[in-house]
């Protein structure tokens, strides 16, 4: 016996049908092919959506802390409450060698409403002071030159690294002001590096808008001392901020009198816990996918298996007259199931070629210059998801044509 | 041709009708025979058998010498494919496709290639008078025109015998001379053994010899002449 999936014969018939039945066609067609359509959108559209979502903390360490002192709120050790206490280097230096579990501590101290000048030039935003180690916490893009070096804290240099803005602002028309010379509240600094950034986190501000120096030359230049404002750490991948925070409280509490009770004298931001909760979200919202795509996988099938129903119902007599004139039950069965799998693979390539159309334009619409989300589709999850329509699609369609094949040619002929 | 031994035919139900009692008939190769009697009588039930579209109880029937005793659906629609040809009152044609098409199709199920299929449907059509409504739908076409492409359709694959089942019964006088013109035709010249059922006398009085049938048995020849 022939085997029908190599049978020419059989295909033309099969596209003979299909294409007299339009309508029919188009409507089991359109099913097949929103299902599918939806099913790929949203496969290939929540990684898209994840990376956007991610692009928001593009370059920001997960695994981090930030602490702000502030003032305290209890009296202690003869300290009236309301005292605002300051950290210095020396914690730093005491996180560091206190807590290996920190990869990272740092610091970022900042200067409000200074001006920014060059010749007629002139612009106003924060100055701030780290170490190259911000780098760690916050890598921003540079565009051309350099960030802050160890060497530059150290020799108190007098280097600025200047926002994009703030160069644009100051030096219109030129490609790079690296190696020119800033005015930064009067004082003469030369621009080693441009930076900016895409995140959307922001530590006072964008670094765009800023002028980043040494801490060093910015603690001498705004009188500091060796205050910092708030200091920044980095944990190493096993290091857990929920449990190091009492840890770090008490370190930072006893060198500067602070109540140990006192919670309300030091914000401790937990980053690490934010980027946790945002994963969290983000597995939510590939379960909203799976779940609304498995709906729609569902919904399209029951349409093709009911449709595939209606069909084998309104060609009764059709199949009677085919059985009458020679055709086998399993014919009969094999005509059903391959116009059903041939109308599910074209109609479902089609939803596939269109969600991958949009997912592709949705792609350049939101990419810029650091990154593509991906919104796409690999080949394989293309061909899984007409794989399973063709599977599930033919299971659906093997009820109907159980029914078609059990189609006795009289009954058939004589229903009219 | 066709040899029925006693043949029974019940349907079952909640009050089984017994429809068939007993049929014994002896067609021979090349004859033109009709079918007559009244409805109810059970000549549907009876071409039915004769076309393996419907299995009986008790009795025999030799189609050809092949015993056609509870055969298998695939048997069932090789023998019709291979042995048989069938013209309907409602024509059957199937509507979506068109004269050649429907033509052909009995062949589609034998593996023929379509180009052969379509060549051999075209020669039919032709022998029909047809074959300038060739691709035309069977919607486009007239009553006569129809039963003309099921007669094509009935021919196409070289059957032994031809079973109508009232086959001018949606048809005006004149377009039913045309059909039974056409079965004495391939009955004369092509030798082909044919029974029509029918209501008609005077498609009755066009065939051989005319079978009677009344409440499930046939009447015998002489019983007709004495009734006469
Ligand atoms: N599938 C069936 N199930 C039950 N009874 C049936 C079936 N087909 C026919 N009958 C009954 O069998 C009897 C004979 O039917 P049949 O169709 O053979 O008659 P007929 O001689 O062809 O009549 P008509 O001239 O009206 O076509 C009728 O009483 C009919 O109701
Ligand atoms: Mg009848």
């Amino acid at each position: 016996m022939k085997i029908p999936f190599f049978d020419i014969e059989n295909w033309k018939e099969i596209g003979s049908t299909l294409a007299r039945n339009k309508t029919r066609t188009f409507l089991t067609a359109f099913g097949i092919f929103w299902g599918v359509f939806m099913l790929a959108c949203l496969m290939g559209g929540a990684r898209g959506a994840e990376d956007l979502l991610r692009r928001n903390f593009e370059g920001f360490a997960t695994n981090s802390a930030i602490l702000f002192p502030g003032n305290t709120t209890m009296p202690y050790k003869g300290h009236a409450k309301g005292r605002r206490w300051q950290a210095d280097h020396t914690d730093i230096e005491r996180l560091r060698l206190l807590l290996p579990e920190l990869q990272t501590v740092t610091s970022q101290s900042s200067q409000w409403n200074i001006s920014f000048r060059n010749g007629r030039h002139s612009f106003s935003g924060q100055v701030w002071g780290v170490e190259e180690a911000f780098t760690e916490v916050m890598l921003p893009h540079i565009e051309s030159g350099r960030f802050i070096n160890e060497a530059d804290v150290k020799l108190q240099r007098k280097v600025a690294v200047v926002g994009k803005k703030v160069a644009n602002e100051l030096f219109p028309g030129e490609s790079s002001p690296v190696r020119k010379t800033i005015l930064v509240n009067g004082i003469s600094y030369t621009i080693i590096g441009i930076a900016y950034q895409t995140s959307e986190i922001q530590m006072n501000d964008r670094i765009d808008n800023v002028v980043i120096i040494p801490v060093s030359t910015f603690q001498k230049s705004f009188n500091r001392g060796d205050k910092v404002d708030l200091i920044m750490m980095v944990g190493r991948r096993s290091a857990d901020f929920s449990e190091l925070e009492s840890k770090i409280r008490r370190i930072l509490y006893s060198r500067h009198q602070v109540d140990p009770n006192d919670k309300s004298a030091m914000w401790f931001l937990n980053i690490s816990d934010m980027f946790s909760k945002v994963d969290t979200l983000f597995l939510a919202i590939s379960f909203l996918a799976l779940f609304i795509g498995l709906s729609t996988l569902v919904a399209g099938i029951i349409g093709i298996g009911n449709i595939m129903w209606v069909i084998v119902k309104e060609r009764t007599q059709e199949f009677g007259i085919r059985r009458a004139i020679g055709a086998k039950p399993i014919d009969v069965t094999v005509q059903i199931l391959s116009e059903g799998v041939t109308l599910t693979a074209i109609a479902g390539m089609a939803g596939i070629s269109l969600a991958c159309m949009a997912l592709g334009i949705t792609a350049m619409l939101t990419t810029n210059e650091t990154s593509v989300p991906r919104f796409q589709m690999t080949l394989w999850q293309a061909l899984l998801i007409i794989g399973i329509f063709i599977l599930l699609g033919t299971l659906a369609g093997l009820i109907p044509a159980i029914k078609a094949m059990r189609i006795k040619p009289i009954e058939a002929l004589n229903d009219k | 041709m066709i040899k029925l031994t006693d043949i029974n035919k019940t349907y079952p139900g909640a009050v089984p009708l017994h429809v068939l009692k007993g049929i014994n008939l002896h067609v021979k190769k090349g004859e033109l025979v009709s079918i007559m009697g009244a409805s109810g009588s059970g000549k549907s039930t009876l071409l039915n058998i004769l076309g393996i579209l419907d299995n009986y109880d008790s009795g025999e029937y030799l189609l050809d010498g092949t015993l056609i005793k509870d055969l298998s659906e695939n048997r069932a629609a090789e023998y019709r494919n291979r042995m048989i040809g069938f013209v309907f009152q409602s024509f059957n044609l199937i509507n979506y496709k068109n004269a050649v098409e429907n033509v052909a199709l009995p062949l589609f199920y034998q593996g023929v290639s379509r180009r052969k299929r379509n060549l051999l449907a075209m020669e039919q059509l032709e022998k029909m008078g047809l074959a300038d409504r060739s691709h035309h739908l069977p919607g486009e076409l007239s009553g006569g025109q129809k039963q003309r492409v099921a007669i094509a359709r009935a021919m196409i694959t070289n059957p032994s015998i031809i079973l109508a089942d009232e086959p001018t019964g949606a048809l005006d006088s004149t377009t039913s001379r045309d059909v039974m013109e056409l079965f004495r035709q391939l009955n004369r010249q092509e030798g082909k053994t044919i029974v029509i059922v029918t209501h008609d006398p005077g498609v009755g009085k066009q065939c051989d010899r005319i079978i009677r049938i009344s409440d499930g048995l046939i009447i015998p020849d002489n019983s007709i002449i004495t009734s006469n």
